[in-house]
């Protein structure tokens, strides 16, 4: 398995035990870092429009640009440290090396043949499996983010090992993703307030 | 090409919005935009059916040719709605800009001819309807536009994860990857492979979330009841559409190589996605959550008649038309009255008949189609799809169907009748209701009559054409 593909698993699964939200932001601008590293690494001749837009894309977006719009706002929330993007409990830590061993498993038949695709397959199911564990186990705005997020990099690992688009569409992803970023940061700086709003016994009617 | 208009024109009018002169009737501009692009969509569905356009990333082919009108029909109900809401409430310059570009996006998405392009379209209007469904007055609403968003950006990353998997199973059986529509039956006609599967399970996942089917459905009557009424109007009949029809294009590609699997999701999470909602419709005392429910168990229903194809196609076409109607006349509806009690609450309202006659015409109405009577288009549209589940076998799911079907019918008459007949709990004086500001909703009415009692031949021919693209083998 390529020796980056390992690390993006393994950065995956830090984050999940060590309960701190700077590195849940550290894990997804590694994530992005790591997957244009791979992109470089399939054509390193990027003589491409395309293939600079998705180096922008994973470096600039998903690298940088993502974990820093979130990390400026919970900073000047003054956030504490300690953030659990699952819940702390030997239940969630089995679950999440169990997923990892099932989106192997799943590689290993939907890719009968050890290569590359299979390490990409294996790579991006882990990611997606473990960003819907994060969304089914939390309910705060920052964690679900978080989650999102690492679908959102899942999807374009799953990309990078195939399936090229011309350059007007690939500039429309980029573009919605930075959208879809800078909504998470609204909504991470103003959510706070409005989830004090409690609920009365007519549900969903604002008390 | 100048389909293109439908495009444009939302854009231009969006753009006119943030000057400071077309800021200042930014309502107006709201109606007249939408008045043309309807008149647009109905000429165009009038002519002939055109080749792809724009290097063939856009077409507008007949299944185009039915929902534009309906869409852009729809869309001009609510901006009326919204105008008149403005003797009342100033609308907001961002409202207007966002809901042009709403609308941009939604024929955008219509017109595609290719499915990531198609995906981007529906992205945009989820970016545009997710700041819409904030209202300043109601903070839960944002936590509403959150989960809007975060359920779409999750259901729209499994669709595009879908045409991943679908692209690398066309490299695996020896044919060019392609996403344009027109081209892709050829590609996909060779036997099926895992990566195909894969990719068709998720991409129904993925749109069903859009949807609002089981299992990712949460968002929905939350999204429903915080958002403004003209935005759940759109949500429900509008971007409701838009995905439907992306699920359309799939059914219609993949359902000759992949049917069983096709049918066995979508009748799962069709029967699922009603089973749910039926129980949250017996608990339930508040009326747009309840109206949030019954889309949810329509969205079954159309899931189940999809599925399983063939006779049951033309139903589904029947009943998704007038579910758009429907919801519309319901949530515009419900807000008015929101707008008059300061309330969802079904059990301090009552006597709407006298309170607000039209109003409570409107509901009663609205729920005797939403409830499938005839002789609305609904009745018959079920009607169908029940005897296509008799004629395909499907026992279990037609006992299961139409148990849950009654038990919804009896739960939602339970709570909106006494709402529109039962003694007022207090005298209240309104302002009289002019006929003209019910106009919208009685055009609607006319289109639902109309769907239920006699199909003009042209629309029809174009429901028999789109019906025969969803049958398959």
């Amino acid at each position: 398995m390529n020796p980056l593909l390992i690390a993006f698993v393994g950065i995956l699964l830090v984050p999940l035990f060590v309960a701190s939200w700077r590195l849940s932001l550290f894990g997804l601008a590694a994530q992005g870092l790591i997957m244009a590293w791979i992109s470089y690494q399939l054509d390193p001749a990027v003589d491409s429009v395309s293939a600079w837009v998705g180096l922008f894309d994973l470096i600039v977006v998903r690298g940088i640009g993502a974990p820093l719009a979130l990390y400026a706002v919970l900073r000047s929330q003054r956030a504490t440290a300690r953030h659990d993007v699952i819940p702390p409990n030997l239940m969630s830590w089995t679950m999440a090396i169990a997923l990892v061993f099932v989106a192997f498993r799943f590689a290993d038949m939907l890719v009968p043949l050890e290569g590359s695709e299979h390490s990409f397959v294996a790579g991006a199911t882990a990611g997606l499996l473990l960003g819907l564990l994060v969304l089914a186990t939390q309910t705060g705005p920052f964690s679900q983010m978080v989650g999102a997020l690492r679908i959102e990099n899942a999807i374009a690992l799953f990309e990078l090992g195939g399936g090229h688009h011309d350059i007007g569409m690939r500039i429309a992803q980029t573009v919605i993703l930075i959208l879809t970023v800078l909504l998470f940061r609204w909504y991470l700086k103003t959510l706070p307030r409005a989830s004090t709003v409690k609920v009365s016994v007519v549900e969903g009617m604002s008390s | 090409m100048t389909w293109l208009i439908l495009v444009g024109l939302p854009l231009l009018s969006a753009l006119a919005v943030t000057t400071s002169r077309g800021g200042n009737r930014a309502s107006t501009v709201l109606v007249v935009t939408s008045a043309l692009t309807s008149i647009a969509a109905t000429v165009h569905a009038a002519l002939p059916s055109e080749a792809p356009f724009l290097d063939g990333y856009l077409h507008g082919d007949e299944t185009v040719q039915l929902f534009a009108p309906v869409i852009n029909f729809i869309f001009m109900g609510i901006a009326v709605y919204v105008r008149a809401r403005v003797a009342t409430e100033p609308a907001s310059r961002r409202f207007v800009f966002l809901a042009l570009a709403f609308l941009a996006a939604s024929n955008f998405a219509l017109l595609c001819n290719h499915l990531l392009l198609m995906w981007i379209g529906l992205e945009s209007t989820t970016l545009a309807a997710a700041l819409m469904i904030l209202r300043a007055d109601a903070p839960a609403s944002r936590l509403a536009s959150w989960r809007y968003l975060l359920f779409s950006s999750v259901g729209l990353g499994l669709v595009l994860l879908g045409f991943v998997c679908l692209t690398r199973s066309m490299e695996l059986a020896g044919q060019e990857p392609t996403l344009f529509l027109d081209a892709m039956p050829a590609a996909v006609a060779g036997p099926t492979n895992a990566w195909r599967e894969l990719g068709v399970g998720l991409v129904i996942l993925g749109i069903g979330t859009k949807l609002g089917l089981a299992p990712m459905y949460s968002w929905l009557p939350e999204a429903y009841d915080e958002a403004p009424a003209p935005v759940s109007a759109m949500l429900g009949a509008v971007q409701f559409n838009i995905a439907l029809v992306l699920l359309f294009r799939i059914v219609h590609i993949y359902r000759p190589g992949s049917g069983p699997l096709i049918t066995g999701e979508l009748l799962t999470i069709g029967l699922a996605s009603v089973a749910v909602s039926t129980v949250s419709i017996v608990a339930t005392q508040n009326f747009k959550r309840l109206l949030a429910y019954a889309s949810i168990n329509h969205a079954g229903v159309i899931a189940i008649g999809l599925g399983l194809g063939n006779a049951a196609s033309y139903g589904v076409l029947l009943y998704v038309l007038s579910n758009a109607f429907i919801k519309a006349i319901l949530f515009l509806t419900a807000g008015k009255i929101e707008a008059h009690y300061g309330t969802k609450d079904t059990k301090t309202i009552a006597g709407l008949i006298k309170d607000l006659p039209y109003s409570g015409l409107f509901l009663m109405v609205g729920t005797f189609a939403l409830l499938g009577f005839p002789p609305f288009g609904s009745f018959l549209g079920e009607l169908l799809i029940l005897s296509a589940l008799v004629t395909s076998g499907q026992m279990f799911v037609f006992a299961a169907f139409c148990m849950l079907i009654t038990v919804s019918f009896v739960a939602t008459g339970r709570t909106i009748f006494p709402m529109i007949w039962g003694e007022p709990k207090q005298v209240r004086t309104w302002p009289q209701q002019r006929v003209s500001g019910a106009l919208h909703k009685l055009i609607f009415l006319g289109m639902l009559l109309v769907l239920g009692i006699y199909i003009p031949p042209q629309i029809n021919a174009l429901m028999i054409h789109v019906a025969h693209s969803l049958e398959g083998p």
